[in-house]
């Protein structure tokens, strides 16, 4: 049932393509959300909108690493969801420590709540399924 | 924009979700059925992208939620294509879960579209 790549069970088959798909939404959402900020209105809050494009180019990593796109794509996809989870928890403790902080939302404040706290469960989710697919044989 | 569109728009895409959801429960493979009610989404989209780009001129719009109007828009004709090509690829329950994602993003989609266009 279960597709292998070299060894390893396979990130983008079965319940992955659900997870990719998500982090697809969520790359393509930050992405285009940070480019519009950032186009035309930059100067109102820089940073704000400059971790949101982070987010963004967070997200897309994860998507294309999970989706299996691209050299040692595994690699690829532990970098993003560890980056995307120290983010959440930075940006989400910062900011409900001081609202003031950031001026306007970026998809991690407050821990994603405004994005129905997806942004603080995509991580763990994704972490919990690169665990899940590693080798259960040993590796040669 | 005032009409019955975007409303019927949302409640097409809700119930898109919601039919593949009983797919997903049933493990049954995409079909016809369903590539032939996400092309009807698809084609109101395309209807409610003309019908924004014909008024947008006579509404009180800022650049910047222009640019958010039809950057949902084009979102919105992106997704249900994405999705169906990402879910065919494969004939497993998750592959057909995908489609869920993608009705489910193609609602939040109308309904920010809706927020945006000033009533």
């Amino acid at each position: 049932m279960s597709a292998r790549t070299s060894g390893r069970t396979s990130t983008s088959t079965g319940l992955g393509r659900v997870l990719v798909a998500v982090y697809g939404v969520f790359a393509l959402a930050a992405t285009a959300r940070s480019l519009v900020q950032l186009l035309t209105k930059a100067g109102e809050a820089p940073l704000a909108y400059s971790l949101s494009a982070v987010a963004g180019l967070v997200y897309v990593a994860a998507t294309l690493g999970l989706a299996e796109v691209g050299p040692s794509p595994r690699r690829t996809a532990w970098a993003a969801v560890a980056f995307e989870l120290a983010g959440v928890l930075t940006v989400g403790t910062l900011t409900v420590l001081d609202p003031e902080l950031f001026p306007d939302q970026t998809v991690w404040s407050a821990y994603g709540a405004g994005y129905g706290w997806l942004p603080l469960v995509l991580p763990f989710a994704g972490i919990a399924w690169l665990v899940h697919t590693r080798t259960h044989s040993p590796r040669t | 924009m005032d009409g019955p569109l975007p409303l019927a728009l949302l409640v097409g895409s809700l119930l898109f979700a919601a039919v593949v959801l009983v797919y997903v429960v049933l493990d049954r493979t995409p079909d016809w059925g369903l590539l032939g009610l996400a092309a009807l989404l698809e084609a109101a989209t395309l209807v409610l992208l003309v019908v924004a780009a014909v008024q947008v001129g006579d509404v009180d719009l800022s650049g910047g939620a222009v640019v958010t109007l039809f950057g949902y828009l084009v979102a919105g004709l992106v997704l249900l294509p994405l999705g169906f090509v990402w879910s065919l690829a494969e004939r497993s329950r998750g592959a057909t879960a995908v489609l869920l994602v993608a009705g489910l993003a193609q609602a939040f989609v109308v309904v920010r579209v809706m927020q945006v266009w000033p009533s």
